[in-house]
């Protein structure tokens, strides 16, 4: 009864943060003074095409009813919540009319969540080995070399690197495509190996990055952890260290990773932006670039919509899945 | 049990300051020993040297602490400098902390950490069997069975306390450490807890030897009494006796520092805090 009321009660929160979030995006771009109509019938005419009086009003109207633009403020609100929330559709693309911009979406998401869900498992998973083992042991030499490594490759600013892995590896020595070009018949052996060669390079880029910080803060987390009464404690007990770290540091330490890891994969659609275009990745960050560069303004709402359903889902997924990890919180 | 030489003790590997200073003491069987003293006079230091736990700096520079412990199982004798009593922990010797909120850890139940570090001999049958045995061990303690699937934040203070002399004492050890294992808790508890210890220290007929500043508690368990003060011992004695008739003015003044039902209690002390 209680976890029941627990699970509806965050629900609700979640449905009410993405129709908040689906409101502002709907009243901004509508406070703003442009008006997509207008620049639409500026941008017909002033590529020379002849319209009168009655068929500029016509296709006026027209415009304004694939805009969802009719009615009053709140009739377009009204209308334009029910559309998404009940059936998804974000209506056509501008600059690929008439293809809906959720099958464009659709078409993308696989390959962003592919690769960055790849990419940010394997920096997590490594970083949080790496930094355990450099916080049990800080003064151990290799724990000192892998620290170095961690806090120079931490600073770095994504694109830099992302550039630099770019030029070495697919221009002066040529390892890699400078382009994704994806070949091969569906579920082919071919088209396997064409998207690992093809993902390798921005995969590392995400991983080399997002791998220091992880490590600079486990490290944190487990230096902290090993002064803790119950690991001093435990190791009064003549426990081995292998135990004390596995069972006492490493479920603690691995509690807040944890809510960073839900976080960043929520956030992962806005981080794509950098490295598909960089990389010419086929993703959801490439269809933003391009939303943005054309004027796409359905496909842009389309896309952040998404993302903010993202991170509001990874949140909810986090809270509802924190109360099975850490039993401070289960009974409130 | 254990045999104290002249021993001084102290923090630091590049420059040392001492905590226990030249300081000599036999611990027998079958004993409860109470060391008292106030903050920073070492009683805490020497506890910890005699446990051997080294780390975070401490390091014995002059004397010996060694222990000679009787296998139960097998009869052999065992004689060890406290540097190598670590393979003795859980086994010949255990350790009661005070139970602060993070001394158990916040992740696992009661159960694991009673069964975690138990030595082989304490171990055997099912673990069907071994819940068995601690369900019934705590249940003389007060404790119900639930306790053992229950994490550390849902019991009290009192009922943690509990639990670590409990995990202490079901290892069946010749030697128990406790550093002040009532000082977070008001006296009602504290007294149980007490009776708790002697009881058990009646029954395994070993050592317990218990670390407090509150003379209160020395004086309703302990047999023996060490009073430290500036990392040196200023007085031994069977505790009866010192405090019927203290011979140091520190224990005088400490001893008359207790609250009393009749008259004023004396403020008045000798030196200044070390």
């Amino acid at each position: 009864m209680h976890l029941l009321r627990f699970i509806v009660g965050r629900l609700v929160v979640y449905a009410l943060v993405i129709v908040f979030a689906l409101t502002v995006l709907f009243f901004v771009p509508r406070l703003g003074p442009t008006d997509p109509v207008e620049a639409m019938l500026a941008k017909v005419s002033s590529q020379g095409a002849y319209m009168d009086a009655a068929q500029v009003d016509a296709l006026r109207r027209s415009l304004a009813d694939t805009f969802g633009l009719n009615g009053s403020l709140l009739e377009q609100y009204w209308a334009f919540i029910k559309r998404i929330v009940f059936t998804g559709d974000f209506g056509p693309s501008l600059s690929m009319y008439p293809t809906p911009v959720m099958e464009l979406i659709w078409n993308a998401l696989p390959w962003t969540f592919g690769l960055l869900l790849t990419s940010t498992l394997i920096a997590w998973v490594l970083g949080n080995f790496v930094g355990l083992l450099s916080g049990w042991r800080p003064n151990a030499n290799s724990s000192r070399i892998m620290e170095g490594i961690a806090i120079c490759l931490y600073p770095i600013p994504y694109y830099i690197l992302a550039l630099v892995l770019s030029i070495l590896f697919s221009y002066v020595w040529r390892i890699f495509p400078l382009t994704t070009t994806i070949r091969g018949a569906p579920w082919s052996w071919e088209l396997v190996s064409s998207i690992v060669w093809n993902s390798f390079l921005p995969a590392m880029s995400i991983v080399i990055v997002v791998f220091g910080w992880w490590v600079i803060s486990v490290k944190a987390q487990t230096s902290a952890l090993k002064e803790e009464e119950f690991a001093r404690y435990a190791r009064l007990k003549g426990l081995g260290d292998g135990r004390i770290l596995t069972r006492y540091i490493l479920p603690n330490a691995l509690l807040p990773q944890i809510t960073f890891l839900a976080l960043q994969i929520g956030l992962m659609f806005n981080g794509s932006l950098i490295t598909e275009i960089l990389f010419d990745y086929p993703g959801l960050g490439l269809l933003i670039y391009t939303a943005v560069l054309q004027g796409d303004f359905n496909l842009l709402m389309g896309t952040i919509s998404l993302s903010v359903i993202a991170v509001a889902t990874a949140t909810m997924i986090i809270d509802l899945i924190y109360p099975l990890l850490d039993p401070r919180i289960r009974h409130r | 049990m254990i045999t104290i030489d002249k021993v001084t003790v102290g923090y630091g590997t590049a420059g040392f300051i001492k905590a226990v200073d030249g300081v000599s003491l036999s611990i027998g069987d079958n004993e409860i020993v109470g060391i008292a003293g106030e903050t920073g006079s070492g009683k805490s230091t020497l506890m910890r040297a005699v446990y051997g736990d080294f780390s975070t700096g401490l390091r014995i520079k002059d004397g010996t602490i060694t222990g000679r412990f009787v296998d139960q199982k097998n009869g052999q004798v065992i004689e060890a400098p406290s540097s190598r009593f670590h393979r003795l922990w859980w086994d010949q010797m255990s350790y009661i902390p005070q139970g602060s909120m993070s001394v158990l850890n916040p992740l696992m139940k009661i159960e694991a950490q009673v069964v975690d570090g138990l030595p082989k001999r304490e171990r055997g049958g099912s673990r069907a069997d071994l819940r068995r045995r601690i369900a019934d061990f705590l249940a003389g303690f007060g404790l119900e069975e639930t306790v053992l699937d229950a994490y550390p934040h849902q019991l009290s203070g009192g009922m943690r306390q509990r639990v670590l002399v409990a995990i202490a004492a079901f290892v069946n050890p010749r030697l128990i450490l406790a550093d002040e294992p009532t000082t977070a808790l008001d006296v009602v508890v504290q007294k149980k807890i007490l009776l708790m210890m002697v009881e058990i220290q009646r029954r395994l007929r070993n050592t317990l030897v218990l670390v407090s500043h509150d003379l209160g508690v020395h004086y309703q368990i302990t047999d023996r009494l060490v009073i430290m003060y500036k990392g040196q011992i200023v007085e031994t004695g069977p505790t009866a006796e010192i405090f019927a008739n203290p011979q140091h003015d520190y224990t005088r003044n400490l001893i008359a520092a207790l609250p009393r039902l009749h008259g004023k209690r004396s403020v008045d002390r000798v030196g200044e805090a070390p």
